[in-house]
């Protein structure tokens, strides 16, 4: 997960525009600095640096049965 | 005990079903205009057993379900959702709708379409949400039980904000056909009543039995430390003593990193939601409050790499969850909330600067669970120097629910507070 570039005002309001979805006003900005908040705590996982290459999203209802 | 309303679940089921329905229509007619909890009280209740309401999100086919959004006010459903269908079977009364945070997108019980679900312990203060109404009902007795949904939270901290019981069930263990999606990955249906033993007839109803065995001793895995600096003290102590009622030596367990596990479970979560609602915020966005409004709008630019690297690495983190911090122990004890209840004017929309740190405060304690897929209860644990309810939440492993309503019934026959009641 890519984190290192600031997300901007212009970057959130060209996202949701290829979208269709209209921003409220003002909210750009402040969407920009939580997406960037957000993606970091994420991204400050340490267990991402070790995640295994076959590792996909379906391996995940194998292991609630494995773990029960 | 003179009023049939007060009794629990179990009791009230060698109570004449006429008596308890007057009971609790005359409590609904009380208690109704103090805390909102319904949208709609059914003049002609469906079914003839203990009285139940639900969050007004499961559907019923030709009644009205509003999801507590204006876009849905009169959408009327054509399907009946099978936790309904499964509840009709075993003979209890649905006594109508009940009130939610705006398409269950929110964690305080606010709702401007609507009007706030309001705390039976204290109106100025919030019921926590998303299923906001099945807190405030089951927490006034106004009805023996209500179903409500997790996605992030939502039946926890109702249940924890309330003083009753509420379980959060194992991701994929309650069918969710019939009910509003928010976020299909995380969404899970459980329920809230007056103690853990009326949840566990709830969970049987909805669920079946998993065939799963009481233990005779429960090991609580714990992070005390960890507790004592991040949790307001009236809130640590409660929890950890509250602990030590189930494990006199509980396990000392590191903390799993809520923050990043969170932070997961919010992307997942953004993405989905707004996924789900990308049609009406493109065709009637003026029909959502400014708050769920503001949070559809955060999904929109959540790059899909991200998201799907996030569902790639749940696998991992569940298995860590439950090798390394459950470990030996059977369940993980925390705080349902790690602050006191807040009141509904500083997390609402007049909330002013601190709030969107409040709001996270409310949830930093549920949302981890959501990612990990595990089922957690919350059970009250005493109450604040403000009288407002403090919570004790247990997390299991996967489809745990029967130790974990186990754990919660040795909890109730040790100590009274899911016996008080909000005058």
């Amino acid at each position: 997960m890519t984190t290192s570039k600031q997300w901007s005002a212009e970057v959130v309001e060209t996202l949701l525009a290829a979208q269709a979805i209209a921003l409220a006003p003002g909210r750009a900005e402040r969407l920009a600095r939580a997406y960037q908040a957000l993606l970091e705590a994420s991204a400050a996982d340490p267990l991402l640096a070790r995640l295994e290459f076959d590792a996909v999203p379906t391996g995940f209802a194998l292991a609630m049965q494995k773990c029960r | 005990m003179s009023d049939p309303a007060l009794l629990s679940l179990a009791e009230a089921r060698s109570v004449p079903p006429r008596e308890l329905l007057q009971a609790c229509r005359a409590r609904i007619e009380q208690w109704q205009p103090r805390i909102n909890a319904f949208i709609e009280a059914d003049e002609n209740p469906r079914g003839g057993g203990v009285p139940l309401a639900h969050k007004d999100m499961f559907y019923r086919a030709g009644r009205v379900s509003s999801c507590g959004s204006k876009i849905r006010r009169d959408w009327v459903a054509n399907e009946t959702s099978v936790v309904l269908e499964r509840l009709d079977a075993a003979g209890f009364a649905d006594l109508g709708r009940l009130n939610m945070s705006e398409f269950a997108y929110g964690p305080t019980g606010h709702n401007e379409h609507f009007g706030d679900c309001r705390n039976p312990w204290n109106p100025d203060y919030i019921t926590g949400g998303s299923s906001s109404g099945s807190g405030a009902a089951v927490a006034a007795r106004l009805v023996f039980g209500a179903l409500g949904s997790d996605t992030g939270g939502s039946v926890r901290l109702p249940a924890a904000a309330c003083g009753i019981t509420g379980l959060k069930t194992t991701w994929g263990r309650v069918p969710l056909r019939g009910a509003m999606p928010l976020s299909p990955s995380l969404d899970t249906i459980g329920p809230l009543a007056r103690s853990a033993e009326d949840c566990a007839i709830l969970l049987q109803a909805i669920a079946g039995d998993d065939g799963s065995q009481d233990k005779k001793e429960i090991r609580i895995a714990m992070s005390s430390a960890w507790i004592e600096r991040n949790a307001e003290p009236e809130v640590a102590a409660a929890v950890l003593a509250a602990a030590k009622t189930l494990d006199r030596n509980p396990v000392e367990a590191e903390p799993p990193d809520f923050d990043a596990l969170s932070a997961h479970c919010l992307v997942v979560m953004q993405a989905e939601a707004s996924a789900q609602h990308a049609q009406w915020m493109r065709e009637r966005p003026g029909e959502y409050s400014s708050a769920v409004r503001a949070r559809l709008e955060a999904g929109y630019a959540i790059p899909a790499a991200s998201y799907l690297e996030v569902l790639r690495l749940r696998r991992a983190a569940l298995e860590r969850f439950c090798a390394q911090t459950l470990g030996g122990a059977d369940l993980y004890a925390l705080p349902g909330i790690g602050v006191r209840v807040p009141t509904r004017e500083e997390t609402g929309p007049k909330g002013g600067e601190r709030m969107p740190r409040m709001l996270a405060d409310l949830t930093r304690l549920t949302r981890w669970v959501n990612y990990l897929g595990v089922p957690a209860l919350v059970v009250p644990c005493g109450f604040d120097s403000r009288g407002l309810p403090l919570s004790l939440q247990l997390v299991g492993r996967p489809f745990s629910e029967a130790l974990l309503l186990a754990a919660g019934r040795a909890y109730q026959r040790a100590t009274d507070w899911h016996r008080r009641v909000p005058a």
